[in-house]
């Protein structure tokens, strides 16, 4: 680095004031310039947030949400050169320092992350599937599974009730989210328990339908069986129609 | 890029998306967006943004460079500068000589580097090792700002000691000269006469917003008013033809009026750099 000390230091000072509004004294500054760096960078976020969550702004009070946007401001370097990526790291923030317990609002975190993984989902580069067979058998052959999907965990069902309501429904809740190909529209799946893990087999171990069944049997017992296989066999129809599973791979097991 | 002389570009939006692939919509020479705003997008937007580029020359006006912060340049982010410069070949990467980071936090937005020798030199430095590793010369635009800090030079000697010393090109805003020289009570004209107009790759033309009687703020969100297309008209006249850019970023006009400015310029810019309407002038 080339600047000298001084120099840094007056860049510190001015950033600091940016971000915190801590009376400083630069000399040699215009102080209503001074106080429109502060207002427009703060606008920045601000906006950024208000556009990215707006469920978590409309189920806040205004001075909580003036709360968060300033000690997230202030306190949170943020990492990601892109500025529509941020709101991921506000949800982060806010998440570790609890605010949800401070506003007593504790399914804040859920919401966030619930209102992120949409813009996840919308945004995220495009994920080519493997070249795949469109026929097969759905019990044993490996599914090619739409890559472009977040899957979640919630303890409040924000994606179901009224953020407040879902206070009176905790529980472990997965959420599927991903981007329909045809069209590029986020879709969101309510997955019960089950589902979640055989959705997670098929999509992140590449099993097929009949090796976690045959897994599950081994630990359960076998007059539950006939009933799981059904329900697993309907759930994975549906799973076609909705297009997260896309077809078949073209894999030769011997 | 450059089809004939005159090039007219318009920031490429999302606001404003269909219009640029719309029949009958707006068909600028160029497109110019900020690499930020693209890199890895996927999706809808990332389907948008191929069909535009598929249609229009691509120039690169990036916000995050940051070439005037005293730390180290975020290598992982030019390295996918490069790459998408590679992938939609394009003419120019331009960013802003101010900076937008500090003390390892980005903040979005342009701050003013104080006009002083140190800074020079570390700017210098950085756009140089910044050009090596792109392989390509880069263009840095001369920012508004509200205040400087602790100015121990003017602006003009700033701007023009940073592109002599460190080879870098300049992108002229003319809109952000008549910004400063109105906050900052100076002559536009004497600094326009003060750059190094030879070094310019490509202009911008913007509106922007008197907040109070004494102060101006750059906000992209208005037309451009007369007094700038009169800057630009005098600047112009200095210069060779260069590209140039109608930078309009939010409260979105009906696209005739788009249309209408951009005509304007592409009027201004005839009449300065088209020989034989010069020579009918000379009759
Ligand atoms: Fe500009």
């Amino acid at each position: 680095m080339l600047y000298s000390k001084e120099t840094y230091k007056l860049q510190q000072e001015f950033t600091r004031w940016c971000r915190t509004g801590e009376e400083i004294h630069l000399e040699n500054t215009r102080p209503e310039g001074l106080k429109q760096y502060r207002r427009l960078l703060r606008n920045n976020i601000n906006n950024t947030m208000k556009q990215a969550f707006p469920i978590a702004v409309s189920i806040l009070s205004e001075k909580e949400w003036a709360t968060l946007i300033d000690d997230f401001f202030a306190g949170h370097d943020a990492q990601t050169f892109q500025v529509w990526k941020l709101p991921f790291e506000f949800y982060q923030f806010v998440s570790k320092q609890s605010y949800g317990i401070t506003f007593k609002k504790p399914y804040l975190s859920d919401l966030l992350h619930f209102e992120w993984i949409e813009i996840d989902v919308h945004t995220m580069p495009d994920q080519i599937p493997e070249p795949f067979k469109k026929k097969g058998d759905p019990k044993k052959d490996r599914i090619e599974v739409n890559k472009e999907y977040r899957l979640i965990k919630l303890n409040f069902p924000v994606h179901l009730y009224a953020a407040e309501e879902s206070k009176n429904h905790t529980g472990n809740y997965f959420l599927l989210a991903y981007r329909h190909p045809d069209n590029f529209e986020v879709r969101f799946v309510d997955l019960p328990a089950l589902h979640t893990l055989f959705f997670e087999k098929i999509a992140q171990e590449g099993k097929s339908v009949q090796e976690i069944l045959k897994e599950i049997g081994e630990a359960s017992s076998p007059e539950l069986m006939p009933e799981i296989e059904k329900n697993i066999s309907k759930f994975v129809e549906t799973m076609f129609d909705q297009k997260i599973f896309l077809g078949y791979q073209h894999i030769y097991k011997n | 890029m450059v089809k004939e002389d005159i090039n007219i570009g318009l920031g490429f939006r999302r606001e404003i998306a269909g219009n640029f692939l719309e029949e009958g919509g707006l068909h600028p020479d160029f497109i110019e967006v900020a690499p930020e705003n693209w890199i890895d997008m996927g999706g809808y937007w990332g389907d948008v943004f191929k069909k535009v580029t598929d249609k229009y020359p691509l120039i690169l006006h990036g916000l995050s460079l940051s070439i005037g912060s005293p730390e180290e340049p975020d290598w992982a982010f030019l390295k996918k500068v490069k790459q998408f410069i590679k992938d939609y070949h394009v003419a120019v990467y331009s960013d802003h000589l101010t900076f937008a980071k500090m003390d390892n936090a980005h903040l979005y937005d342009l701050l003013p580097i104080p006009f002083r020798e140190d800074a020079v030199k570390h700017v210098v430095q950085r756009i140089k090792e910044v050009q090596d590793f792109l392989e390509r010369p880069l263009t840095l635009e001369n920012a508004s700002y509200y205040t400087s800090v602790a100015a121990e030079m003017t602006e003009q000697q700033f701007i023009s000691s940073i592109v002599e010393e460190s080879g870098c090109n300049l992108l002229l805003d003319v809109n952000n000269v008549y910004v400063n020289a109105f906050n900052h009570k100076y002559d536009a004209r004497e600094f326009i006469d003060a750059m190094p107009l030879g070094r310019v790759t490509y202009i911008h033309m913007a509106g922007h917003y008197k907040i109070q009687p004494d102060l101006i703020i750059d906000t992209h969100g208005e037309a451009i008013i007369d007094p700038v297309f009169d800057l630009f008209d005098y600047t112009i006249e200095k210069m060779a033809p260069v590209p140039v850019l109608l930078e309009r970023d939010f409260n979105f006009p009906e696209m005739e009026e788009l249309k209408t400015e951009m005509d304007k310029l592409r009027t201004i810019c005839k009449k300065n750099w088209t020989s034989d309407v010069v020579q009918q002038g000379n009759i």
